[in-house]
């Protein structure tokens, strides 16, 4: 099961290092939908060997919506707003690739600083965790469209639910399904929000929403 | 009681008619206040409350805060009434409107209640993000193009501060159980966890606490994570602004009070998370005493006399000891006083049909009522006594020089003095300047009255005089804060 956990974790980090250097929205919806399934695996391959049927079940659920779902959801977005691509985003790609390289520094260096108690072979799984976080974070702060954003939104969430999953093992299922269904809704509702920004303004770039300030 | 405001949300968002719609939703809010209202006597009197085999838990500190959450919401649903009739007769609100403001009201309401009532720190959190999610449409009930930014900011800075919360939540989590003190399941059981804090790995816990400040701090306005506050509260209806304003932020600060315990016990002493507390308290004031010098908009305004005064309570909580008290004191004295702000500039608003204060001109000839409510309120925001904030601010610079924190006292009285200038500097001439526009003279009704009248009475009264029974519940309450209630 290690190799397996090993292999998913690194498909993980190259799905992370495609997201900062795709400028199509549409792979990147699909790339997140992989990571999704990759998180959803990892959670069963970890506990194969106990097979605990109320993870299994959650996995499952997370699986379908980050798969499924979201991409449903974000599709529909990109056909009424009808973008395609995230074009001259704040930072370039090639930029972004370097930026991506040295955030995997940091969230190595920063997971060698937390001293968490983990099981023999997951030593990879926190440094991908903290990654994925920082490709989230990074697609929100970097990108122009407010898709994209949401695209981050989804990518952190991963992260952070990965990290959880390792860092803290049990968590009561009602706990899971809440953090599920609160990610469930603030995608929906930014859908939401998009359809209102685009019918309003016909474009979805954040940076042209500035009309507040001071 | 969170389920009671879910079905009146519901049937209100199916009613025929816009104002039934809002009534509807007003008694079930007041139904569950005063169910409300008597649990927290119950717990007043006879001590902690558990339910749901102990993951909903009343205490003394979920307790005070709830008692002000079922104040402020009452007196907002109540004004919703008033508020949105007036744009009914005007025909700016259509039922459709009004039935999605019903539904998402009454569904913030749950959730917030939930914020207070979850023993489950990761159940605190999920709730505290559906708070999020649920005002989202609020502040684009009235479709603009300023309200759509408005909320797609608060949206989008909402939720990555919330995700670093989680990922605090995440960390303190795996601190329990790297300490070996807890079993998996009960980890962030908060009952459970404050026990036995000081087993938890103090490396992992300040990390937790780090994400945990910045991630709360961004729901409660704290500068510099302030940016989406001001257009939320200037952009969405001012029902809703007073909610944000007088309540939702001081839920987010709750988050912060509920893991200050664990988080002092696990490092072995309070100084490492106050002195954060105190950086992030002082900067979120000066901040908005710099802001508030060049507003124009009376809303954003008090939009910034909102991060000064959280900034004001995260100062308190990190003086400590006396400071813990008049931190929680102030919260109640900042919903009154915000909620009344909010109320009055909002119908103010409604009549002169703008919040700009260039235009907004002698509004105590206009509206003695609605006039006499913003100039209470505005009193008693900048800190003029007699009024209860004047008597939390001023102990909050006591509780400083007690701490020996001459530095904080200084800077804070430099930044109640900016905002106390730079508010009557603004407002001085909204209040009794010569006004050349056709604006008529407005009555009011009895129920607008009493909402101007009870929390301008209730901010003399509490400013003179505190009675018993609230020193022991806030004492009580902070020694939750101080101590994890032992």
């Amino acid at each position: 099961m290690e190799t397996y956990i090993e292999a998913s974790v690194i498909l993980l980090l190259l799905t992370d290092i495609a997201l900062f250097g795709t400028s199509r929205l549409y792979t990147c919806i699909t790339i997140a939908a992989v990571q999704g399934v990759l998180l959803g695996l990892i959670a069963l391959f970890a506990n194969a060997e106990t097979f605990i049927p109320r993870i299994i079940v959650i996995a499952s659920i997370g699986i379908v919506i980050k798969a499924f779902v979201f991409p449903y959801l974000l599709k529909r977005t990109i056909r009424q707003a009808g973008v395609q691509r995230e074009i001259q985003p704040f930072i370039g790609y090639l930029s972004s690739l370097v930026v991506s390289l040295v955030l995997f520094g940091v969230s190595i260096w920063f997971s060698a600083k937390l001293p968490l108690a983990l099981g023999a072979g997951r030593s990879m799984i926190i440094p991908a965790a903290i990654m994925t976080m920082f490709t989230g974070l990074f697609l929100i702060v970097a990108r122009r469209k407010a898709l994209t954003q949401c695209i981050g939104y989804i990518v952190c969430e991963n992260g952070m639910y990965l990290f959880g999953m390792v860092a803290v093992g049990e968590i009561p299922a009602l706990v899971e399904l809440g953090i599920l269904l609160d990610a469930v809704a603030a995608v929906t509702v930014m859908g939401v929000a998009m359809y209102h920004i685009n019918r309003e303004f016909d474009h979805i770039d954040t940076d042209r929403l500035s009309s507040l300030k001071g | 009681m969170l389920i009671l405001p879910l079905c009146t949300g519901a049937v209100a968002a199916t009613m025929p008619a816009a104002r039934k719609a809002l009534a509807v939703m007003c008694t079930g809010i007041l139904l569950t206040a005063g169910f409300g209202w008597w649990s927290v006597v119950h717990v007043v009197c006879h001590g902690t409350l558990f339910a749901a085999s102990d993951w909903l838990f009343l205490d003394a500190l979920s307790a005070y805060n709830l008692a002000i959450m079922l104040l402020v919401f009452s007196l907002c649903a109540c004004y919703a009434y008033v508020y949105f009739s007036c744009e009914l007769r005007r025909g700016q609100l259509t039922l459709r409107q009004a039935r999605l403001f019903t539904a998402l009201f009454s569904g913030s309401f749950s959730t917030m209640a939930l914020v207070l009532i979850a023993n489950n720190l990761s159940i605190m959190w999920v709730s505290l993000e559906a708070t999020t999610l649920v005002t989202t449409f609020l502040i684009y009930l009235h479709s603009s193009r300023q309200s759509l930014e408005a909320m797609w900011k608060y949206l989008i800075i909402c939720s990555v501060g919330m995700a670093f919360a989680f990922m605090g939540t995440l960390l303190a989590a795996a601190a329990a159980v790297k300490g070996g003190s807890v079993e998996g399941a009960q980890a962030l059981l908060w009952t459970h966890l404050v026990g036995r804090a000081s087993l938890c790995d103090p490396m992992l816990m300040k990390a937790a606490f780090i994400f945990l400040l910045i991630g709360y701090g961004t729901k409660a306005g704290l500068a510099p994570m302030h940016n989406w506050l001001p257009d939320a509260h200037s952009q969405a209806p001012a029902p809703v602004s007073a909610l944000f304003s007088g309540f939702m932020l001081s839920a987010s600060l709750y988050c912060i009070m509920r893991y200050l315990p664990i988080v002092s016990s696990a490092i072995g002493s309070p100084r490492w998370a106050t002195n954060l507390l105190i950086l992030f308290g002082i900067v979120s004031l000066l901040v908005a005493a710099a802001f508030i010098i060049f507003q124009h908009d009376v809303k954003r305004l008090f939009a910034y006399s909102s991060v000064e005064h959280m900034g004001i309570i995260a100062l308190g909580l990190g003086l400590g000891n006396a400071g813990v008290f008049t931190a929680l004191f102030h919260t109640l004295n900042h919903s009154l006083g915000k909620t009344l702000a909010f109320f009055s500039a909002g119908r103010l608003g409604q009549i002169f049909k703008t919040t700009d204060m260039g235009q907004m001109r002698g509004v105590m000839r206009i509206s003695r009522v609605w006039g006499f409510g913003l100039f209470i309120s505005v009193l008693a925001l900048i800190g003029a006594a007699p009024f209860s904030i004047f008597m939390s601010e001023f102990q909050t610079v006591k509780a400083a020089l007690d701490a020996g924190n001459v530095t904080a006292a200084v800077l804070f009285l430099f930044g109640a003095g900016i905002v106390f200038m730079g508010v009557l500097a603004h407002l001085i001439p909204v209040f009794w300047a010569r006004n050349e526009s056709d604006v008529s003279l407005v009555t009011t009704g009895l129920l607008e009255k009493f909402l101007v009248f009870f929390p301008g009475v209730l901010l003399l009264f509490l400013g003179i005089w505190m009675p018993d029974f609230l020193h022991g519940a806030i004492d009580r309450a902070a020694a939750i804060i101080l101590s994890g209630g032992n």
